[in-house]
């Protein structure tokens, strides 16, 4: 384009006139393909050092190209590194030694080989770091922490997972970092009650704090519920809090917003209201997989007496609860309209019982009934009635719902943007119907056996605005229902063919024209062949997940191409595929491919595999026939380890592929 | 006296020998070990005990014995002059404390400095900027130590200013003394930055010194408050107006004396019930019958008699009724507990650690029963024997932190380590040839070179352009740097060497 308009200027050049500022505002707006701004600066020097000048986010590829990239980007206040497995203390040194005083946030949830003294100078370095994350870190000990603790103005810290931190980490952190406001310390098994009572103690800013899974009582609880600005508290999976100890708090937190304590196997109804007690601005209570004496808002008169007041309560989600009728006619009853709700795999929810809480409250926005088996039309009927403003609805395997009753769906629920019909009774009509969803965004259709291509075409029609469409085992879909969809939902971002049998190469160059498309499943369709992933590779730049597992007509002829043209893939499963040695050495020309799959490839000679899994250096994680094992030499595989690579070995006899039928009637059997 | 000379004459001998002295310490103190030995010759032996003991802090460090000598021959007068004033006003014990303290102080000041010395290993490449900072970090870490020193060092002087306020040597003494326990802290340092803080804060210190003198023994109190029983710590808290209470003060023997039985009308103390009872008729009739004895408040509860409070017999300390802030104890066994922590003698040593040492027998069978754990650390310095005490400290406590312990630091301060490993395993495979068709023979058996020759006589030829034992495996030897810059050009020679595929591409 630029260069066009410099020809017509001739030696004068237009963009002298624009100013920094003013593209500066451009390429803020260009957000949605990260590659835009690539094309961006190749255009010109000048355009090449504005883009430079303008970025501030950076997400490399490999820590070898830190040096390199921190020089051309000044400006960088937030580096995302979950892309680099290997993240070693040279190059934080790097890291802090350019970017200094700039840096905002880091992200080393998915990286690994630093250590205390990279994290040291990194905190010391880069004052006004507010963001890190360590997640996944379970090499980390207490004097990383101590390390963290330096940074003294850090306002958001994720530890998730940190195994190897103590109390006495988390105190440090504790005590050096107090404007922490985020604080995330799911699964650091070795905090307990002393660190997070501390943390409780010393930041007194705290609004977000995640103690799933930590080994805590009540007696850093109180604490806790101290804090002035608590708004999230996630208590998943703490076991050793239970009603005694609840019990004893007094107070609950004035200012919480969102509570969960799933999992939470000893709290019940009276541990619960003492939790709520005074917490009158909470609007979001989960309370999924609770202790099976949760009754949840029976009788217990404490706790319906606290959630009366809790008048602003907007979502509620109970999955795996045993709620029973009475459970959820107190739920109709509230006074409140709740905007979210969760049943989802509520074994207790029947037809009565649903209707009596979407009657009440009609203003719900999202309903999830996945696997309450026991509901019929009638539910849908009530549902469809009375929620007329639902955007989510999921309701997988509710299998006595009749066909008949999805086409109430599509009559009177206009808004919706998600709708989970996995495994259910719905066709074509039914699907004809919800084509008037104009809104639908994410449709799932896995597993329904009675829609065809004509349902297809329909949907096609009405929802283009469709961004994931799941098809798994909808075996009697063929190209001409993946036609109607490619050329109406343009925006396509994930589509799942897997089972489809009769899919072919057609299908796929249809697809090819959604040239957002970056999920593209295709399991077990045999008359795919390379051809068609060739247009798919053409066509769809964006691909990053590919999945032609089964596809035995897919041989080396589409990994070429996919390797030159699908340069954002990042994983690939290419098992029982025709693919040999040579295809899956080409893969190794994409930079960002992560993750593969690679099992049951007959043309896989070890020696092949050694050199492809040289030759990609960016791999995270290989799954691999455990009989490679033992073929390839013990060093090599060490050396990819050092490299940052995972392997999981997997040691699977293949199975002959059922016909769809078969294969829902196998799964309708009860087991032996 | 004999025992004195016994004791330098062994001294003597033993120097040559060793002429670091920890080991005579050890011989000198077990020999000194029964408490209940009070004559007067015990008094002298003191200071022996506790120049031995500097010096065997200070052998540790580089200094010339000869200084220690010089004071100790210095000293000799100083406590024969002690000798014929006072006894009373100079207290070998309270010394002995504060000396150990100086002890573990100077320790604390050792290990920052080997801190320093680690860290500078990591720190090397790094910004001088961060250096300059930690320096100054571990300088205010230092200061904190070094002041604590002066302070308690300062506490060491009132008994000899005391005696020897007239006569001008005290003065040259405590110089040298300063100069002993000062620069062995600046030497320390090893050319770290801090020196010169330290130096400046012995100029000052003459100044400092009456103030801190006073104060020296109070905080003696505080830092090892945390080991003494709560007993003594539960009646801080007490509030009773003088004067509404009588306050009762037993003398040192009587404290110290293994007495199971008290009076309690005068605390006179007894090994015998049947001689305190014997005693106690001595106060009066109404004590002749032994349900009076059992009960002695409730029949006179009727009139107000005063409660009983204790004092410490100990001149100048917080629990003496002279004191200015006078905190009474509450019973004969606080008084017990406290004057043999306070004002005695730590004879007691724990077999485990051979560190600490305990005055009463009671705090050491609590310590041995924790000795060897965990120790939970503060950044402060103080140590905690459980961890929910050292949180509860820290919380308390603006800016303290908990210290992560030091083989920690070390083990996972090892980025060079890991880094080494890796590159060693990098290294490693560099040096495997990558001739898989050997490795492969060799490890997988019969299959292996077979295998790769069936791929060079695929059909369809695939493996003949690469060609994998010949072509490139030379190049991953170059492993350590980024196997492929960005492989798309990396790779790409090997692409178009496969000349079959270039053909087959051409067909999309």
């Amino acid at each position: 384009m630029s260069k066009q308009k410099k020809e017509c200027f001739g030696g004068f050049n237009p963009f002298d006139l624009l100013s920094e500022e003013i593209i500066f505002m451009i390429l803020d707006l260009l957000n949605r393909n990260p590659l835009d701004k690539k094309s961006f600066s190749l255009v010109c020097k000048s355009f090449y050092a504005t883009e430079a000048k303008h970025r501030r986010t950076l997400k490399p590829l490999r820590q070898e190209h830190l040096p390199a990239i921190l020089c051309r980007y000044p400006n960088i206040t937030h580096l995302d590194l979950t892309l680099c497995s290997r993240v070693t203390d040279t190059s934080l040194s790097i890291i802090s030694n350019a970017c200094t005083s700039d840096l905002r946030s880091v992200d080393f949830s998915r990286s690994r080989l630093f250590s205390t003294s990279g994290l040291l100078g990194l905190a010391l370095n880069c004052k006004n770091l507010v963001e890190i994350d360590l997640s996944n870190g379970t090499e980390l000990k207490d004097s990383a922490m101590a390390a963290v603790a330096e940074a003294k103005n850090l306002e958001k810290l994720w530890l998730a997972r940190c195994k190897s931190i103590t109390d006495l980490g988390v105190g440090c952190v504790a005590v050096g970092c107090r404007k922490l406001r985020f604080v995330c310390l799911k699964w650091c098994l070795g905090v307990g009650d002393l660190g997070v009572g501390l943390i409780a103690v010393k930041c007194k800013q705290i609004v977000y704090l995640d103690l799933s899974y930590l080994p805590i009582t009540n007696k850093c609880l109180s604490s806790v519920l101290k804090l002035q600005h608590l708004e999230d508290l996630v208590m998943e999976g703490c076991f050793g809090i239970d009603d005694d100890s609840l019990a004893v708090l007094k107070h609950g937190c004035k200012s919480l917003k969102s509570l969960d304590v799933s999992t939470c196997q000893n709290i019940t109804d009276s541990g619960l209201s003492s939790l709520i007690s005074g917490a009158e601005g909470l609007q979001q209570l989960t309370l999924a997989h609770g202790s099976p004496h949760l009754v949840m808002l029976q009788v217990t008169s404490s706790l319906a007496d606290c959630l009366e007041k809790l008048s602003l309560l907007q979502s509620v989600k109970l999955d795996g609860c045993l709620i029973t009728y009475d459970g959820l006619k107190t739920i109709g009853n509230w006074c409140l309209s709740l905007r979210e709700l969760s049943l989802s795999k509520c074994l207790g929810v029947t037809d009565e019982g649903l209707s009596s809480v979407v009657t009440k409250h009609k203003d719900l926005r999202k309903l999830d009934i996945t696997c309450c088996r026991k509901i019929t039309n009638v539910s849908v009927a009530h549902i469809t009635n009375s929620c007329n403003f639902l955007t989510s609805l999921r309701m997988e395997s509710c299998t006595l719902v009749s066909r008949e009753a999805f086409g109430l769906i599509g009559q009177r629920c206009h808004l919706l943007e998600e709708l989970d019909l996995t495994d259910n009774e719905i066709d074509d009509q039914g699907l004809k119907s919800i084509s008037r969803c104009s809104k639908l965004s994410n449709l799932k259709l896995g597993i329904c056996l009675n829609i065809t291509d004509e349902g297809l075409i329909h949907i096609g029609r009405g929802c283009s605005k469709l961004i994931e469409l799941d098809l798994y085992r909808c075996a009697e879909i063929t190209d001409l229902g993946i036609l109607a969809i490619a050329q109406g939902c343009p925006g396509l971002e994930m589509i799942n063919i897997a089972y489809c049998k009769d899919i072919t190469d057609r299908s796929l160059l249809s697809l090819s024209k959604c040239s957002w498309l970056k999920t593209f499943e295709s399991r077990g369709c045999s008359l795919i062949t390379s051809l068609g992933l060739t247009a798919i590779a053409v066509g769809c730049k964006e691909l990053s997940k590919l999945d032609i597992k089964k596809c035995h007509n897919v041989d080396d002829a589409g990994m070429l191409p996919l390797a030159h043209f699908s340069q954002n893939l990042r994983q690939i499963n290419l098992s029982h595929s025709s693919v040999t040695d040579v295809g899956l050495l080409s893969l190794a020309s994409i930079s960002c491919l992560q993750n593969i799959t690679i099992l049951h490839l007959k043309g896989l000679t070890p020696s092949g595999l050694a050199a492809a899994l040289l030759a990609c250096g960016g791999l995270r994680k290989v799954k691999l026939q455990a009989a490679f094992r033992w073929l390839l030499p013990h060093r090599l595989f060490e050396h990819l380890e050092a490299r940052g690579c995972m392997f999981q070995w997997r040691d699977k006899v293949l199975q002959v592929e059922l016909d769809p039928k078969c294969w829902k009637l196998q799964l309708e059997d009860p087991m032996p | 006296m004999d025992l004195k000379e016994r004791l330098s004459g062994e001294l003597q001998k033993k120097v040559p020998e060793h002429p670091s002295f920890p080991n005579f310490n050890t011989q000198h103190q077990q020999k000194w070990e029964d408490p209940s030995i009070l004559d007067y010759s015990t008094r002298i032996e003191p200071p022996f005990h506790v120049f031995s003991q500097t010096s065997q802090t200070q052998s540790s460090l580089p200094r010339n014995p000869n200084n220690q000598i010089k004071v100790r021959g210095q000293d000799g007068p100083v406590n024969e002059t002690l000798l014929s004033n006072k006894v009373q006003d100079w207290d070998p014990s309270a010394m002995l404390n504060n000396l150990s303290f100086l002890e573990q102080k100077i320790h604390q000041l050792q290990e920052l400095v080997h801190l320093i010395v680690g860290r500078r290993g990591q720190v090397l490449g790094r910004p001088d900027e961060l250096v300059a900072q930690q320096q100054q970090l571990i300088t205010a870490d230092l200061t904190s130590i070094i002041v604590q020193l002066i302070s308690t060092a300062g506490s060491l002087l009132p008994s000899v200013k005391h005696t020897l306020s007239a006569a001008s040597p005290s003065i040259g003494q405590f110089g040298q003394f300063g100069g002993v326990v000062f620069p062995s802290g600046q030497g320390q340092n090893g050319g770290v930055q801090p020196q010169s803080a330290g130096g400046s804060r012995i100029s000052e210190q003459p100044n400092s010194f009456d103030v801190s003198s006073n104060g020296g023994n109070e905080q003696n109190h505080i830092i090892e408050e945390h080991e003494l029983k709560d007993e003594e710590d539960v009646e801080e808290g007490e509030n009773l107006l003088p004067g509404t209470y009588e306050i009762l003060q037993l003398e040192k023997e009587e404290i110290l004396a293994p007495h199971t039985h008290f009076c309690t009308i005068c605390g006179k103390g007894f090994k015998r019930d049947a001689n305190l009872r014997m005693h106690m008729r001595g106060h009066g009739d109404e004590y002749k019958t032994p349900a009076a004895l059992a009960k002695p408040n409730k029949e006179s509860s009727s009139e107000p008699t005063l409660i009983k409070r204790y004092s410490c017999p100990y001149a100048g300390c917080k629990r003496n009724k002279d004191h200015k802030k006078f905190q009474p104890l509450k019973t004969i066994l606080c008084v017990k507990n406290h004057y043999k922590r306070t004002h005695c003698d730590k004879s007691y040593t724990c077999s485990r650690c051979n560190t600490k040492k305990f005055s009463v027998i009671a705090d050491l069978k609590t310590h041995e029963k924790h000795c060897g754990k965990d120790k939970w650390l503060c950044s402060c310095g103080t140590t905690f024997s459980r961890k929910d005490k050292l949180f509860g400290h820290i919380t308390l406590f603006q800016g303290h932190t908990p210290a992560i312990p030091l083989d920690e630091n070390k083990g996972s301060a090892g980025p060079s380590d890991h880094r080494g490993d890796s590159n060693q395993a990098i290294n490693k495979v560099g040096s495997m040839n990558f001739n898989f068709s050997s490795n492969v023979s060799s490890e997988g058996g019969v299959q292996s070179s077979v295998d790769v020759k069936g791929g060079i006589d695929d059909p369809a030829g695939y493996f003949s352009p690469l060609n994998f034992d010949t072509c490139n495996f030379g190049g991953f030897h170059e492993f350590p740097r980024p196997p492929f810059d960005d492989s798309e050009n990396s790779f790409a020679f090997l692409l178009s060497g496969s000349c079959s595929y270039s053909q087959k591409s051409g067909e999309d």
